[in-house]
């Protein structure tokens, strides 16, 4: 007879924050984020997070709305050293931008709780 | 949820990006002084020439302070680009007016950067920091010292061959 073993895995995946259009977890294991969103899953460290977050910050969707010229309704979102480029449209854009803005503000929680809870307590 | 963003680096976004503004602003600052050091060296201040060489240098060394620190925290340092640097001046005064501006613009960035600090709680910048006060109080005194000299020795005949001649002596060797 074989013996059943008990398997107990800490889950490391959690959500740092959701909106209808996409998703960003946290990875505890690997140190480092996925962001469900543009119909895949992307997975970016320290870095490349920050990249993405200025690359997008950037993009003036003001300027893209009031565009009168009638090309393709696209931007391409590249950073450097990383893996991933997304082809995004304006309103994807601006779903992206909420998607992270959203995600830095939850991250930001995360560490004023430590600070005030976990890092002052122990 | 782990911390991560804290674990890599030790200075928030808001203070990395001022910091990057202050990498620039001394790189600027070495800049100008270097274009000062070439009017004067133009137009034969050879003794205020070899003093806004120094200044420059200076001006440098702080910019690679900065630079360091924000590399050793774990954010990202940016390499700035310096453009529409002043080469003419109408008078040799001029030259340390603009210096004596440079200086007190510079002061009042690093104040904007205490102010962060105190408002994050973030001593270990401010401690940083302190270094970069003093040495504030250092470059303005000299810099007010210098145009002083314009008052106390005068532009008229020789005068200003001699506030050439005494600006490199200018020192400031305050203990407090």
């Amino acid at each position: 007879m074989q013996a059943t073993e008990t398997i107990c895995i800490k889950p490391s995946i959690t959500e740092v924050f959701s909106t209808a259009s996409g998703a960003v977890y946290q990875c505890d294991k690997d140190n480092c984020w996925y962001i469900d969103f543009a119909g895949k899953v992307n997975r970016f460290d320290y870095r490349c997070l920050h990249k993405l977050r200025k690359a997008v910050y950037h993009i003036d969707v003001e300027a893209l709305l009031l565009n009168p010229k009638r090309s393709a309704d696209m931007e391409i979102v590249f950073i450097c050293a990383c893996d991933h480029t997304y082809i995004l449209t304006t309103l994807e854009i601006i779903a992206l931008k909420e998607l992270l803005q959203g995600t830095f503000t939850m991250l930001e929680l995360n560490h004023i709780i430590y600070d005030r809870l976990h890092r002052l307590a122990v | 949820m782990k911390d991560i963003m804290r674990i890599k680096c030790l200075i928030s976004t808001e203070m990395e990006s001022l910091l990057n503004q202050q990498i620039r602003k001394e790189a600027q600052s070495s800049s100008i002084y270097l274009a000062m050091a070439s009017w004067c060296d133009r137009n034969g201040f050879d003794g205020s020439s070899v003093y806004f060489f120094k200044q420059a240098e200076e001006e440098r060394q702080h910019q690679l302070r900065f630079f360091k620190y924000v590399l050793d925290m774990g954010a990202t340092a940016i390499s700035p680009d310096v453009s529409g640097i002043k080469i003419e001046y109408n008078s040799f005064r001029e030259v340390f007016e603009d210096a004596l501006d440079q200086e007190i613009s510079v002061t009042q960035s690093i104040k904007n950067i205490a102010a962060l600090c105190h408002k994050e709680q973030d001593y270990v910048t401010m401690e940083f920091l302190n270094w970069f006060l003093k040495e504030q109080r250092e470059e303005e005194h000299k810099a007010r010292r210098a145009l002083e000299l314009f008052e106390v020795i005068g532009e008229e005949g020789t005068g200003r061959w001699q506030i050439d001649k005494h600006v490199g002596d200018i020192k400031y060797d305050s203990e407090a």
